[in-house]
């Protein structure tokens, strides 16, 4: 299973959590086509608190944080 | 024990030491705008005495939905001398030195100095992530904020904890014009000046390793656990 948490504008229309089967979704970018989140939108992508690109591999178990660029002050 | 303090002298975590830790703390603010608004008013209120102010805007209209400091009054009057004309009538005995520069590469270390807590209240995520990169060289705590419409975030970043860079904030990432609600930087502000007071009294738990999240809409705070990211771009300079 994966847990993917949505964050900021990203939650808009869709849910926070989402817990996936870790099986269909082998990269970030297949998390992001699942739920219709287009790839230019996203600035930051944590895996296990941890950078990564959209195109790094995914295990079972991980949690997978997705940003939209939030810089204002 | 002066009077303005009492209500928070009597905390535990603050009592007599901690607000002789907090009138002698120096801390640079940069950015007298959404955020800085709020950090600087709390951080005064609770006694900060010694506060550099970075800003190199002037006030405009579409400033006057957050940024509280200024008023109708101040439009083109340069931000830090609006916020500091307010900062010194709440406390008199404030200390302010104010920037009216923009921070470069060049400048950095004569702007921001070597305070005790650098608190980041800009909107460009290319100079953020040139003032982490001063702060982690000079092993100066730094509070980051962001904020974009109902949504924001804050961390707390030293040497040993993941910064923007590790994260993979880049200069490309640059937006101008961001919407935003005056209460989200309210919010957000507040969370900052907490987490520069808590730095400064030694009390609680800093946001090191971690990012708070706050969404507005739901009315919920989360929390992400952060890692250093070992090509992260600052951190590998340091050692
Ligand atoms: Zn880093």
């Amino acid at each position: 299973m994966l847990e993917v948490r949505l964050f900021a504008t990203l939650r808009e229309g869709r849910e926070k959590v989402y817990f996936l089967e870790a099986e269909k979704y082998k990269v970030p970018a297949d998390i992001l086509d699942e739920l219709k989140i287009p790839h230019e939108e996203v600035a930051i992508t944590l895996i296990n608190g941890r950078h990564s690109k959209l195109d790094t591999s995914l295990k079972d178990g991980d949690l997978v944080a997705i940003f939209p660029p939030v810089g204002g002050g | 024990m002066e009077e303005r303090f009492i209500r928070q002298t009597v905390l535990p975590q603050v009592g007599t030491s901690g607000q002789e830790k907090i009138e002698k703390a120096v801390v640079t603010v940069i950015g007298a705008g959404g955020l800085g608004c709020p950090v600087l008013t709390y951080l005064v209120e609770a006694g900060v005495q010694q506060i550099r102010i970075i800003d190199c805007d002037v006030v405009g209209l579409s400033n006057l939905n957050r940024q509280f400091l200024h008023t109708t009054q101040d439009i083109n009057k340069p931000k830090v001398q609006s916020a500091a004309e307010k900062l010194q009538q709440l406390n008199p005995q404030v200390r302010l030195e104010l920037i009216d520069q923009r921070l470069t590469v060049e400048n950095m270390a004569e702007l921001i100095g070597a305070p005790d807590v650098v608190v980041d209240c800009l909107d460009s995520i290319a100079v953020r992530l040139l003032v982490g990169e001063y702060c982690l060289r000079y092993d100066i705590p730094l509070v980051e904020g962001g904020i974009k419409g109902f949504y924001g975030w804050v961390t707390t970043i030293n040497r040993k904890t993941p910064c923007l860079a590790c994260l993979g904030y880049h200069a490309e990432m640059e937006e101008t014009e961001i919407p935003v609600l005056g209460t989200t930087a309210g919010v957000i502000g507040s969370l900052q000046a907490n987490e520069c007071l808590k730095l400064i009294l030694g009390a609680g738990t800093p946001l090191t390793g971690r990012m708070l999240h706050y969404d507005g809409l739901s009315g919920s705070i989360d929390e992400i656990a952060l890692q250093i990211n070992p090509n992260c771009p600052v951190h590998s300079k340091l050692c």
